[in-house]
């Protein structure tokens, strides 16, 4: 996901469990969840980096198992601009009986954040199960959930019974890079009716365990942060490095980021993120649940944000933030640098403009040699999608079935979904994965990404009902 | 000369009017027998080829050789020495034996490959010698191929006026001082020491300064050189989503390692050379920056006298060990946390300070341990100073006093690099001196149109050769071990 990892809440509670447990070993697994698996790690093991990999053979494979499985053609959409040939999408349709319901949507991005093998312990494009966990870049972000949907597209269409409501599945691409073609986009803009639908659902939001492996809570999102880069440049003279001078373009820039990378911006609450913090004080210890009471009441009460903001997750869900995420300066070793750059990434808060981050860094910058520019001005900024009874009712459910009593939490996204696009263009778009996660780094857009065997296979049982349902309801 | 030459060029620039770019002077009023000589010998050497891409050192080692052998030379005394991997890089080395066998040899040391030269952007024959307006154009006129001439054409003078040298004089003409693969002197001081061991060296490194009517204002003789060393910063992290950043971040630690580095500045030291040369241009340059020269040469810790010299950058580069950040590279997705972050930082050390003490010293100001500082390349030898000894200053002054009446003589510390890093390491301190006039514009040295006017080669000549035997003859340094 563009934002945000594995399920919310599990990042969340870092600060307030103990260190959870390695995963555990899972039961042997079930012919369904082999048959499942293989279709995961041919997902997995085909690159889909921005680099040097392709969404289209990506695509391309998961059409074919759904034709395997009896789709026609004509419900098969592989789509491919001619000016990103390895950017392909695709969309397949399974009919519904009744032609006035509208449709549900499942989404999910097939392209993965890059990954260089030299850095990695395992090879980043085999899937490697191991101790309980799958290894490999996507394992997680976003290949599981979209592995699930290509599963339940099959296994819906082996189904005795057609679902009232048809069912779509767009596997996209372009979501994890700037400057590439963003699937989602394209299809909602484009191809509006072939994707059209009443809700769609979308990573976003997971489920957390406790440190005895016990799942403690399900998150759904509605609503996220917005994405927006900036650019740092400065530019310098330059010159031969033997004559080198404190005017550097490299320290003026380095200054700039240490500053940008000391500061804390103001705390802020909303309804999605007061009805969060809401739920989660019963389920913290008591000096972190203490906070988020205390916060709730008064998002001023210093002593209260400090401790909540330990947790980056919470940190992030309580201010905009903005990180240096990368830089390259100079052409040369021995010559002085003409050119210094840098990106910062922020996560705006809901509602705070973007004018206004700009402003903040320029004053942290404060250095006039130095230029910050918001790249492709973000102008999507939806309001978070209800969560109407229609949602929540079948997933408290589904969610009883597997884990029951495990609290549902509303959550807003710290990090920018593909949701973004749907709900802006009229699909109002739920984070639910139902894949449940500890505190521990899931290594997600990082180094050695991973996710729990059972959470995975916990998490396909879990969709598959809950997707039934919804295609069924009224 | 890998930077270009003239360190005065660039401090005087500051002082002096700028020196107009007009290709003119005025030409040598008479050209004597001997000169028409030595310029077909020049002449013969430039128009040889001797970049790396397809010219060879080889070829004109062996014409000069001939020269040699047909001046009189035994061919035992003239060897072309040639790397087998580097059939195109030959060197040339000669010698001319002296009476004395106690008495330390002397060497000349010049290179004879060249920077590359397109013919499409010169504005003439880059491998053409042209004489035209008081210049010779041509590549390697002036770099270093004046000074390899001048060399070839003393031994043959000498030699055919009977001159009986005290000590031996040793010539070593060598390939691949401007490129990076094969380095001829190391290659002669590493494997074949005999040949070219002396108890000195003279080389190219310094040269003489002409303001804008071309007057003489310095004749500059360099005393060692900084020593160059790339160090590759290096820290990494576990990265992550960049919606959920923490404050340990590679790229804002490697910022404030570098905003530390930058702000730094290592200790002020002199050497023969530079306390020689600030002392020197205590009269040249502006009555407050004369004031605070004669101050710092006095008392290195004066802070106020600091302020004012350091803040011309190439008087702050002779003064101190410099480090400068030069390239960045840092994260691998706009939406990722860093998990890695590099930088390039440039050093160009004090000579005498241990490359180690640098990287050392980075550390600590860095102050931050999950940085690793790494070697970007090999490091040079160490290089001690040459002292600048009477014995060495003495003849140069007096021969300098001949032809240039009055024009001071200043040490430099060059802040740059030349093959004298490669036998100052050796043991065999090397003087940079050439005697050939220039102006501050660099004269097309590395760059397009090289050129050298022709009474300031001819000049440079008659200096150098009586320079030489002024050495030779004199009573000095213990033979060479």
């Amino acid at each position: 996901m563009g934002i945000w990892r594995k399920a919310v809440a599990g990042a969340v509670m870092a600060a307030a469990l103990p260190g959870l447990a390695g995963a555990q070993s899972a039961a042997a697994p079930r012919p369904d969840q082999l048959a499942f698996r293989a279709i995961y790690k041919e997902l997995v093991e085909i690159n889909t980096t921005l680099s040097v990999g392709s969404c289209t053979t990506a695509a391309q494979a998961m059409a074919a198992r759904l034709k395997a499985a009896g789709y026609p053609d004509s419900d098969l959409h592989l789509i491919v601009d001619p000016a990103h040939p390895r950017e392909g999408n695709l969309v397949a349709v399974l009919p519904g009986s009744d032609p006035k319901a509208k449709a549900v949507l499942l989404l999910a991005h097939i392209d993965v954040v890059e990954a260089n093998r030299a850095d990695w312990t395992r090879d980043p494009f085999t899937l490697i199960e191991e101790d309980g966990w799958f290894y490999a870049r996507g394992a997680s972000d976003d290949k599981a959930q979209a592995s699930i949907w290509v599963d339940t597209m099959i296994r819906l269409k082996q189904e005795p019974v057609r679902p009232r409501r048809s069912v779509k599945m767009a596997l996209t691409c372009g979501e994890e890079s700037e400057g590439a073609l963003n699937g989602a986009d394209l299809l909602a803009t484009k191809y509006r009716d072939l994707i059209d639908a009443g809700f769609a659902l979308n990573e976003g939001a997971g489920g957390l365990l406790g440190d005895d492996g016990k799942p403690v809570s399900l998150s759904i999102q509605s609503g996220e942060k917005v994405y927006q880069d900036f650019t740092l440049s400065t530019t310098n003279p330059g010159g031969h490095s033997s004559r080198p001078l404190h005017d550097n373009a490299i320290t003026h820039l380095a200054g700039a980021l240490v500053r940008i990378g000391a500061h804390d911006f103001p705390v802020q609450l909303n309804e999605t993120t007061r009805a969060y913090f809401t739920a989660m004080a019963p389920l913290v210890d008591a000096e972190t649940g203490a906070a988020m009471r205390a916060l709730v009441a008064d998002p001023t009460n210093a002593a209260a944000v400090a401790i909540i903001a330990r947790n980056p997750t919470w940190n992030s869900m309580l201010r905009t933030t903005c990180v240096a995420t990368q830089a390259s300066a100079g052409h040369a070793p021995n010559a002085l640098p003409q050119r210094a750059e840098a990106n910062v990434n922020c996560r705006i808060f809901p509602g705070v403009p973007v004018a206004e981050v700009q402003a903040q860094l320029i004053a942290l910058a404060a250095d006039p040699k130095i230029t910050v520019t918001p790249d492709a001005t973000t102008l999507l900024t939806p309001p978070p999608p209800p969560l109407t009874p229609a949602i929540m009712k079948p997933l408290r459910v589904q969610a009883d079935k597997l884990w029951p009593g495990v609290p549902i939490v509303p959550f807003q996204s710290t990090g920018a979904t593909d949701g973004k696009y749907l709900n802006s263009y009229g699909i109002p778009t739920y984070g639910l994965t139902g894949i449940f996660a500890g505190n521990e780094n899931s290594g997600a857009h990082g180094l050695n990404e991973r996710i729990r065997v059972k959470s995975l296979y916990d998490a396909r049982d879990f969709l598959y009902g809950l997707v039934k349902t919804y295609a069924a309801s009224k | 000369m890998p930077f270009p030459r003239g360190l005065l060029a660039t401090v005087l620039a500051l002082t002096l009017t700028g020196a107009a770019g007009a290709q003119t002077a005025t030409p040598p009023a008479v050209v004597r027998p001997d000169q028409l000589a030595f310029k077909a010998l020049y002449k013969e050497l430039v128009e040889i080829n001797t970049t790396l891409s397809v010219g060879s050192c080889t070829r004109a080692a062996e014409a000069m050789g001939a020269r040699l052998t047909a001046a009189g030379f035994p061919a035992a005394d003239v060897r072309v020495v040639v790397h087998p991997d580097h059939p195109r890089e030959g060197s040339l080395v000669a010698v001319l034996h002296g009476t004395d066998r106690k008495a330390g040899a002397m060497l000349l040391l010049a290179h004879i490959d060249v920077v590359e030269a397109n013919p499409a952007d010169w504005t003439r024959d880059p491998f053409t010698l042209i004489e035209e307006n008081g210049y010779f154009f041509a590549r390697g006129a002036s770099d270093d191929k004046a000074q390899a001439a001048i060399w070839v054409d003393s031994l043959i003078r000498l030699k055919q006026a009977g001159f009986k040298p005290r000590r031996d004089i040793k010539m070593a003409l060598t390939c691949g001082e401007e490129s990076e693969a094969y380095n001829g002197i190391e290659d002669l001081v590493t494997n074949h020491r005999p040949l070219v061991d002396a108890a000195f060296a003279l080389n190219e490194g310094a040269d003489g300064l002409l303001d804008e009517n071309d007057t003489p204002v310095v004749l500059e003789v360099q005393g060692g050189e900084k020593v160059y060393q790339d160090f590759t910063l290096t820290i990494t992290n576990p990265g992550g989503h960049s919606s959920r950043p923490v404050k340990d971040n590679a790229l804002t630690r490697l910022s404030a390692a570098l905003a530390r580095i930058g702000a730094y500045d290592f200790p002020i030291a002199f050497n023969d050379a530079t306390r020689g040369y600030f002392t020197r241009m205590i009269p040249l340059v502006p009555a407050d920056k004369g004031a605070a020269m004669k101050a710092l040469v006095a008392n290195p810790d004066d802070a106020a006298a600091q302020a004012v010299v350091t803040a011309d950058p190439m008087w702050n580069s002779m003064l101190r060990t410099t480090c400068v950040a030069t390239m960045v590279s840092a994260g691998h997705a706009p939406n990722a946390l860093p998990q890695r972050a590099t930088a390039n930082v440039n050093c160009r050390i004090l000579p005498g300070v241990p490359v180690e003490a640098v990287r050392q010293q980075l550390m600590a100001i860095a102050g931050d341990p999950d940085i690793a500082f790494t070697l970007a390349h090999e490091p040079n030898r160490a290089s001690p100073p040459p002292p600048l000894t009477p014995f060495i200053m003495g003849p140069i002054e007096k021969e300098a006093a001949k032809l240039w009446p009055g024009v001071p003589v200043v040490t430099i510390l060059l802040t740059g690099a030349t093959d004298g890093v490669h036998t100052n390491a050796a043991g065999i301190p090397t003087y940079g001196v050439s005697g050939i006039f220039g102006s501050s514009d660099g004269d097309g040295i590395h760059g397009l149109n090289e050129r050298v006017r022709v009474k300031a080669l001819y000049d440079g000549r008659d200096f150098l050769f009586a320079l030489i035997k002024d050495y030779a003859m004199a009573k000095g340094p213990p033979a060479a071990k």
